[in-house]
């Protein structure tokens, strides 16, 4: 049958070059396009005559061989570890699920992101708060996303950095205002099927693909254009239920620090954070705010650390005494400010923004603790492990 | 779910799997593959299954009912039906908002303030590919061109035929309805050669549209601020024939290759579209089904070419605003399809005017080359948010920007501009041969080497994108 594909062919196709299956003319093959105003025949589609077999073959040992080669790449040379699950909005929203009840949340930037153990908020609490905050997106978003949650009345805690909590864009996170819309269920499947590979494979890191590699390999150089460079690359490391730490390769290769401590450049750079914009997120805040206690939930707000390298420049635009002072003092909450833990400190921040794996555990230990002194809904376990110091940090 | 997700990857072995069980009658067969069909459209929103049941219900009755009709008013009545039910519900899905938002505009420059509440209503996806593929079977059996199908589920197995069903090919129901009739099941050599088609399409897909041109062309068109430089616009516009390409070829491709690998053929939609040679050629070699639907059911039944020059122009001109409409529910898309509206018609009259007039080489290619940058003008339209950021790029494109910056960093550049080139390049090599010609006529090792390398790609960059342009349409 030589118009279209054929199951008339023999059934033992012969080895090596095959004959022609199918009508292959000299010329072009007709299209719709060649026939006008008629009904179109049912389509002509050719096998060339090569040895598919072989061909495939030899295909199937490439993709062997490059899976190989990727993940020893991957492991030895760029330093991923299997387990590292992509941060994606599935998972994300996976997590806004369980939040429907659940005792506690977090949300807010990287900073509370990569800065709270949740194993370590566990073992002191009980409760292992749901992780909601999103790199490179502003708390009082995600503050205004649960507040809308009619199903949450737990204690939420709002972890900020203060330029990125009053800046007047949603960030990265802006997708979650249409989380339910993006929940398609073959999303979903992909995103298991993501994670059950991730879990056992280094290179499959979002990160390292082929075209980001390439376009990476450019370090800025024509002139006056934000090149690859100045984007932020691979930063954290992401476990189960979202729990993420710095990658340890920020804290231990000193090149790839200072790539990411060029790349905070613009926490140096000035934004007209004027009163007016200030006074606004105060204001979107209280509302916020009070509509968490209005149906029984409560609010607390976290100031995680920054080097003095970017803490200069944050203060200068939004003043503690404007921002973080009058944002407690206008929604009546409670607050932990980095600058309230004396033991907190000298905790290392490799790339100045994030705390190091082990540094975070310790200062979950810190303000986990006075959390617990601040609000009721928070409790410290009778058996709740003894309390880190920063020698935590060094030792293995 | 989308060809480039693991989610497919596992469907379509299972599918594959299950389709060659010798266990299952040629009648299971088809229901099996039915069922897939609707599980594949229902992985992006269950509830839309049923407009594609209401689409498909219609449709058969309406055209059981122009059969069995003794007169002629009759039959019409049936095919205006299922016109209004398949018209309606696309313009209600597709163009229900932008008719809201024009009325509003409308109501306001005549000082009527008028506020309704917010149109939120989702697009089922591929809903214009299906309607226009369920359409073409009324249409055809009132035209007399085809008999309805002999059994329902033959019917509903070609509205919903995963391979074509949410961006194409178009297929009429004379080209797959057939192919129902009797067992399909792929040769191992067909099976093979459809897996090679797979890995074609979603290297064009993953690797050279997401991976490498789409952040060439976001950089640009989705800038906050700022006009960027000459380079840059053209840079990017170019970034987008290659990105508009390979995506849609690429799914199509993939389609193909899917489809034979289940023992079925579906029709070519592109024919190495950048070597056209004026813009009637253009479209004989760009989504070839989209085209020629376009032609049989709208711009012959409008006139054609028939009732003399201006009734063709108006003919010519109107089915490729609609045409552009139907892209997207934006005037943007509208002035894209005006665009190519204009050309064939200019192109239209040129030939009339010069008919004696044959190109020589030089002038073949020139006028090839002067295709494809036309083309890219209206590409601008096509990506651009609004008017305003077209403006801004048709302004930069002219080197006639204030100020303008530099936004896309020199390697990007680099690759896309490497991309195009080979892309454009093959085309014009491609452009009187057939892929399977092509490949036959190449070393076996080169066609096994240049698989390996696409299908490590495909590895390397996780196999995974973003959805496909065409799916918003």
């Amino acid at each position: 049958m030589p118009s279209s594909t054929s199951s008339s062919d023999p059934v033992a196709a012969p080895q090596g070059i095959v004959h022609r299956e199918g009508a292959l003319p000299a010329g072009l093959r007709l299209t719709a396009s060649d026939r006008p105003g008629q009904a179109q025949p049912v389509p002509t589609r050719d096998v060339p005559a090569q040895p598919w077999g072989p061909i495939l073959a030899g295909v199937l040992v490439a993709l062997a061989v490059g899976a190989v080669g990727l993940e020893l790449n991957a492991r030895e040379r760029i330093g991923l570890h299997p387990g590292d699950l992509d941060n994606s909005e599935i998972s994300w929203s996976n997590e806004k699920l369980h939040a429907v009840g659940a005792p506690a949340a977090i949300v807010g930037d990287s900073r509370i992101l990569f800065d709270t153990d949740l194993d370590r908020f566990e073992a002191l609490t009980g409760v292992r708060p749901i992780q909601l905050s999103i790199h490179g997106t502003s708390a009082l978003t995600l503050l205004e996303n649960m507040a809308d949650d009619k199903e949450f009345n737990g204690v939420l805690i709002v972890g900020l950095a203060d330029t990125m909590f009053f800046q007047p864009f949603d960030g990265y996170g802006g997708y979650v205002k249409k989380w339910h819309e993006f929940r398609a269920p073959y999303r979903i499947v992909s995103n298991e099927i993501d994670h059950v590979l991730q879990r056992r494979l280094a290179f499959m890191d979002s990160n390292y693909r082929l075209s980001v590699i390439a376009h990476r390999l450019d370090p800025n150089f024509r002139s006056g254009v934000e090149g690859p460079k100045d984007d932020i690359w691979k930063l954290q490391e992401v476990g189960e239920h979202r729990a993420t730490h710095l990658w340890d390769r920020v804290e231990n290769d000193p090149a790839w620090r200072a790539r990411t401590r060029w790349a905070w450049k613009g926490f140096k750079e000035d934004f007209p954070f004027t009163p007016g914009l200030i006074a606004n997120g105060q204001a979107r805040a209280k509302v916020a705010v009070e509509k968490i206690r209005a149906r029984g939930g409560e609010v607390v707000f976290v100031r995680p650390p920054s080097a003095p390298e970017l803490r200069v420049n944050e203060e200068a635009q939004v003043p503690k005494a404007k921002g973080w002072d009058v944002l407690l003092a206008n929604t009546h909450s409670v607050g932990v400010h980095i600058d309230d833990l004396p033991a907190a400190q000298s905790l290392t921040l490799p790339e100045w923004s994030h705390l190091g794996r082990r540094c975070a555990t310790v200062y979950t230990d810190i303000y986990v603790r006075r959390l617990t002194e601040l609000t009721p809904r928070l409790k410290l376990r009778a058996d709740a492990p003894s309390p880190l110091s920063k020698a935590y940090c060094a030792s293995a | 779910m989308i060809f480039n997700s693991l989610t497919f990857l596992v469907f379509f072995a299972i599918v594959l799997a299950i389709h060659n069980t010798p266990i299952f009658s040629w009648h299971q067969k088809k229901i099996n593959l039915l069922l897939a069909s609707y599980l594949f459209y229902a992985a992006w929103n269950p509830p839309f299954v049923i407009l594609l049941w209401v689409s498909t219900v219609v449709d058969w009755w309406a055209a059981q009912w122009m059969v069995r009709a003794k007169h002629e008013r009759t039959r019409k009545v049936w095919m205006i039906t299922s016109v209004v039910v398949n018209i309606g519900m696309l313009g209600c899905f597709k163009y229900g908002g932008f008719l809201l938002n024009n009325f509003i505009a409308l109501a306001s420059s005549v000082g009527i303030a008028y506020q309704p509440p917010e149109w939120n209503i989702i697009l089922p996806v591929g809903i214009s590919f299906y309607t226009f593929a369920t359409l073409s079977y009324t249409l055809d059996v009132y035209l007399r061109r085809a008999k309805p199908a002999q059994h329902f589920l033959d019917y509903a197995l070609f509205v919903t035929f995963f391979p074509h069903l949410v961006a194409g090919p178009i297929m009429r129901p004379t080209e797959l309805v057939p192919q129902f009739a009797s067992t399909r099941r792929a040769t191992p050599h067909q099976l093979y050669f459809g897996l090679s088609l797979m890995i074609l399409g979603l290297f064009q897909k993953v690797v050279l549209a997401d991976g490498f041109l789409s952040p060439v062309v976001e950089k640009v068109y989705d800038a906050r601020e700022g006009a960027p430089m000459a380079l840059d616009a053209w840079a990017a516009t170019l970034a987008f024939s290659g990105q508009i390409f390979c995506d849609f070829a690429g799914y199509s491709t993939t389609a193909i290759g899917v489809a034979m690998c289940l023992g079925f053929a579906m029709p070519d939609n592109f024919r190495f579209p950048y070597a056209a040679v004026g813009f009637s050629d253009f479209w004989r070699r760009w989504h070839i089904t989209l085209s020629s639907w376009l032609r049989d059911y709208l711009y012959i039944p409008l006139g054609g070419n028939r009732r003399g020059p201006m009734r063709t122009y108006t003919a010519l001109m109107g089915t490729m605003l609609l045409g552009g409409l139907w892209h997207g529910a934006a005037w943007t898309f509208v002035v894209w399809g005006g665009l190519h509206g204009t050309y064939l018609a200019v192109e239209r009259w040129l030939r009339a005017r010069f008919a004696g007039w044959t190109p020589g080489p030089l002038a073949f290619v020139g006028l090839g080359f002067l295709t494809y940058v036309l083309v890219n003008i209206t590409w601008v339209f096509f990506r651009a948010k609004d008017f305003a950021s077209a403006s801004t790029m048709l302004t930069s494109m002219a080197g006639l920007a204030e100020n303008p910056i530099p936004m896309i960093a020199l390697l990007p550049m680099i690759y896309a501009m490497l991309i195009i080139s080979a892309i454009v390049g093959t085309h014009w090599w491609m452009r009187d041969k057939t892929l399977e010609i092509a490949v036959e006529r190449t070393p076996s090792w080169l066609v096994g080497g240049l698989l390996a390398i696409m299908a490590v790609a495909v590895l390397a960059e996780q196999g995974k994108g973003s959805a496909f342009i065409y799916f918003q349409f």
